[in-house]
């Protein structure tokens, strides 16, 4: 067994654990994060990757809205390669309550939001396929994240820091010393080795998990309700500015523009268990229904993939259990000491991406005011993180203007995504226990129109010609990458994406007969 | 007067054209795109799997169930139809005798069995060990982890086929036919390449046919060609042979236009509508073979609801909801891509005079079973013999 020695050890690698990790390195303390699989894998990038102006919260969520629109510029500040500052409006279309745009601008006065209302022709001329019915339109300063930029961005801060960020560490056990937490076991389950992290302070930040990793202390009645919500990726943007309606808070009621994608969301279903989120394919009709009435030739464009991800609400017995979306959404700390004798735990829930900072100082916070260290303070809000020194807005056209200038020394690898072979292969030499779907979280590799119908035998070759892996391996992740797109394909199989899939079928099936390739005695899985 | 219009340049479309117009029949042939070929690995399959390996698979035939496209066809008819193809581009493109499959390294280095192969190919069938010799500028060829799955040696080559890091396999196949650079090439190869009974090489061997045989001369060693993702040098080939015979039998063609209506009257088509430069223009003619493609080619679709449709004709079709047909094992059969029209036994549907082949026809999962170009040449074969017998 392993044995480590830290202050404080966070359990969770999403947004909310890198920033608490990033925030106590930050403040001196020796921390250890471990996530049970890869950063930001969980809830925090299955999202639909929009950067809150705070607008969506204006009139249900007052804090939320005044928090969003503080963080929004933060944010920006502290990690601008992961944001696109792309605009947003919100939008009444036909058949909306034209007098909640009202209610709206007088939400957003009172919480500082930056908003105002501009003539519907110029939201018309400004984003062409924007329905030509809507009634009003308000400009707000809504931005979209790449989920995974972000929450590497913060890790590799982190690590400046001295901090060590485990991925693919399980936890498997919480120890205490009478009334204190002493130690955590986790379980390195790429390498199937043991590891004990002794420590003052569990910062609990596992999100829908956060239930099942209080137990480990023999807490059992932490109760997170995961409400799921699928998002669907059209093959290119739509609009390039986030578009919200200006309703209340409802289902399919946003589409942003990430990347070379447009993203529509979300539903909110409870779930009982946050590792069993399906993606039906009725849900699905009810997020191009909700296309439609932003964009409407929404159903004539491509449907790429879709994906569901469990948002953590720490239940809150105000509301029935079923109605996840009217639980608060602010952040909320559960003080193990107080509430169940346990001294140096905390857990966190609710939140949402774009206050992840803000999250990561209050619980920071809590822990130094328990410990007695109230003379560290948060630095987090103005050092900009590792890649976003230049303070430089990411823009879509970044891939292209480098591949133009690389063009002839450097092969794409991914056309979609105008993924270059130089950057692939270094992101696999940082992580050679990487499967292709961590690689693809960092460099969007096959998650363009293709789907790595091209590129995903070609990152697989370069994995063994590069010294990776053996070809043993590189075959076991290839077959594994194919199995995992296809679960976010199926559901919205339509269209020219079933053209596509033909043509990809035909390619890894039919030429390469990938499925008769020397098979491991055992699946990959990691 | 145009006797036959046929839709569609893959395998299905040029094979019945060029039956028709070697039988004598005024030919016009209309296609949008380039065909299946170029999208293809370039041999001729009939069938590799059922679901376990096939060795013969003229035999195995006869094992297929009901609704399968060769049930109807027959093992005798669509051996004559393989046969005429391999006949008609001749031994210095396809080889084989249908006994057995050949089985062959794909470029990630799973032994793939197919019918009929091209003579750059068929070294690899049943050698006793191999070598590879990989290009660094064809990102389309993971040389290490073919020789890996294969357990053999790998080397490299540095040969640009033009001042750039990222040519597709068709720009290294037409640097090839210059003998010069197939020289270079060579030369590069021998003083790099392990030891093997047989050398492979990425499928670039020269858009023509003959260039791989100089290369494998200079070699002075045994070499098989390996098939890649599109664009598929090998497809190309043959796809080149079949449209020049074509037009040399007095074929005509209009490439790069889509049919996008039709008339018809009586249980007939009358004409079909070609979106020409110019303006839409009907093609009139006795008879009419749609080898359209299947769902790679757009020829049947999927609204965004889940409806599958034939748009051209209004084909009936063996299902006509995606959401019936799809689901979450990604390795397990994909009944969506078995959806087609199911024709009568002279390969007609809804009309009288409207002959279908290749991938239009339901009842098979082509890529899974390695069953598309047999299919595709034996329902045309059909399709034309109907038409022939039908009018002679």
């Amino acid at each position: 067994m392993k044995s480590l020695e830290a202050d404080v050890v966070v359990i969770g690698g999403g947004s909310t654990g890198v920033g608490v990790v990033r925030d106590a390195a930050m403040r001196g303390y020796r921390a250890v994060l471990l996530e049970r699989a890869d950063l930001g894998q969980g809830t925090t990038a299955r999202f639909h990757g929009l950067l809150h102006s705070g607008g969506r919260y204006v009139v249900s969520d007052p804090q939320s809205a005044t928090e969003c629109a503080e963080e929004n510029a933060i944010v920006k500040r502290i990690q601008a390669d992961a944001v696109e500052a792309t605009g947003g409006f919100f939008v009444v279309t036909p058949g909306d309550d034209p007098g909640f745009a009202d209610k709206f601008l007088a939400g957003a006065a009172a919480t500082g939001v930056p908003a105002r209302e501009i003539p519907v022709a110029e939201a018309l001329r400004r984003e062409p396929l924007l329905n030509p019915g809507i009634l009003r339109a308000i400009e707000v300063e809504d931005g979209s994240v790449d989920g995974w930029q972000l929450v590497w961005g913060a890790a590799r801060s982190a690590q400046a820091y001295g901090a060590e960020v485990l991925t693919y560490h399980k936890v498997v056990g919480i120890e205490r010393e009478g009334d204190r937490v002493s130690a955590v076991l986790a379980r390195d389950v790429k390498k199937g080795e043991d590891v004990r992290i002794d420590c003052g302070f569990v910062l609990n930040c596992a999100g829908p998990w956060a239930g099942q990793v209080a137990a480990f202390a023999g807490l059992h009645d932490v109760n997170v309700v995961a409400g799921r919500g699928i998002m669907v990726a059209m093959n290119h943007r739509l609009v390039n500015t986030v578009i919200n309606r200006c309703v209340y808070p409802t289902d399919g009621d946003i589409l942003v523009p990430v990347h070379t994608v447009s993203i529509i969301g979300t539903t909110d279903v409870k779930e009982d268990d946050p590792d069993v989120l399906a993606i039906p394919r009725a849900e699905v009709q009810q997020m191009l229904d909700a296309g439609e009435k932003l964009v409407p030739t929404f159903r004539n464009a491509r449907a790429l993939h879709a994906w569901a991800g469990a948002r953590p609400l720490i239940k809150d017995d105000r509301v029935a259990a079923t109605d996840t979306r009217h639980m608060s959404r602010g952040m909320a700390v559960l003080d193990h000491a107080s509430r169940d004798g346990l001294k140096g735990m905390l857990t966190i829930g609710g939140g949402k991406l774009t206050t992840y900072r803000l999250m990561a100082e209050h619980i920071v916070d809590a822990m130094c005011d328990q410990l007695g260290d109230t003379e560290r303070k948060c630095r987090t809000a103005d050092e900009p993180v590792p890649g976003s020194e230049s303070r430089k807005l990411y823009q879509v056209t970044h891939r292209l203007a480098e591949v133009e200038e690389e063009r002839l020394t450097d092969p794409v690898i991914c056309e979609c995504e105008l993924l270059r072979r130089s950057v692939l292969v270094k992101t696999m030499k940082e992580q050679p226990n990487a499967t292709l779907d961590d690689i693809r979280r960092q460099t969007r590799l096959g998650m363009g129109p293709c789907q790595g119908g091209f590129c995903s035998t070609r990152a697989a070759g370069i994995a063994v010609a590069e010294k990776v892996v053996d070809a043993e391996r590189a075959t076991g992740l290839l077959r594994l990458f194919l199995k995992n797109r296809w679960i976010g394909l199926w559901p919205i199989l339509a269209g020219d994406q079933v053209r596509q899939t033909a043509l990809d079928h035909w390619i890894i099936q039919g030429i390469y007969d990938v499925e008769h390739l020397p098979q491991p005695e055992q699946e990959v899985v990691l | 007067m145009i006797d036959v219009v046929v839709i569609g340049l893959g395998p299905a479309g040029l094979s019945a054209a060029l039956k028709l117009a070697e039988s004598g029949r005024t030919v016009k042939l209309v296609a949008k795109g380039e065909g299946g070929f170029q999208l293809s690995q370039g041999t001729v399959d009939i069938l590799g799997y059922s679901p376990e390996r096939v060795t013969s698979p003229l035999a195995a035939i006869s094992g297929l169930p009901g609704g399968h496209p060769y049930v109807g066809i027959g093992a005798d008819k669509v051996r004559d139809a393989v046969l005429w193809l391999r006949d008609t581009v001749g031994d210095e493109l396809l080889v084989g005798d249908l006994a057995e499959n050949y089985v062959l390294p794909t470029a990630v280095g799973a032994m793939r069995p197919t019918a009929l192969a091209q003579p750059s190919m068929v070294a690899a069938h049943q050698a006793s060990s191999y070598a590879v010799v990989g290009v660094r500028q064809l990102k389309d060829f993971p040389a290490e982890l073919l020789a890996g799955n294969l357990g053999c040696q790998v080397a490299w080559v540095d040969l640009p086929a033009r001042k750039e890091v990222d040519s597709s396999a068709h720009m290294f196949a037409r640097a090839m036919d210059d003998p010069g650079y197939a020289r270079r090439f060579a030369s590069a190869v021998a003083a790099v390449a392990p030891k093997g009974a047989v050398l492979l090489l990425p499928a670039i061997l020269g858009v023509k046919p003959g260039t791989w045989r100089r290369i494998s001369d200079q070699l002075g060693r045994p070499i098989a060609e390996v098939p890649m993702q599109p664009p598929s040098v090998p497809g190309i080939r043959l796809h080149d042979a079949l449209l020049a015979k074509f037009k040399a039998a007095g074929g005509r063609v209009i490439i790069g236009s889509r049919v996008v209506g039709c008339k018809t009257a009586g249980g007939r088509v009358a004409s079909v509508t070609v979106a020409v430069a110019g303006g839409p223009r009907d093609l009139r003619a006795s008879d009419f073979v749609f080898a359209p493609g299947g769902f790679a080619s757009g020829a049947i679709t999927v609204d965004s609801r889940g409806k599958i449709s034939e748009p051209l004709f209004g084909l009936p079709l063996t299902q006509t909801d995606a959401n019936a047909v799809v689901g979450p094992d990604y390795w397990a059969p994909h009944p969506l891509f078995e959806v087609g029209v199911e024709t009568d036994d002279a390969g007609r549907a809804k009309y009288d005079n409207l002959y279908l082949a290749g991938d239009i026809i339901a009842g098979a999962e082509r890529w899974r079973e390695k069953s598309g170009e047999g299919i595709a040449v034996a329902t045309a074969v059909r399709a034309a013999e109907s038409i022939m017998g039908g009018r002679a």
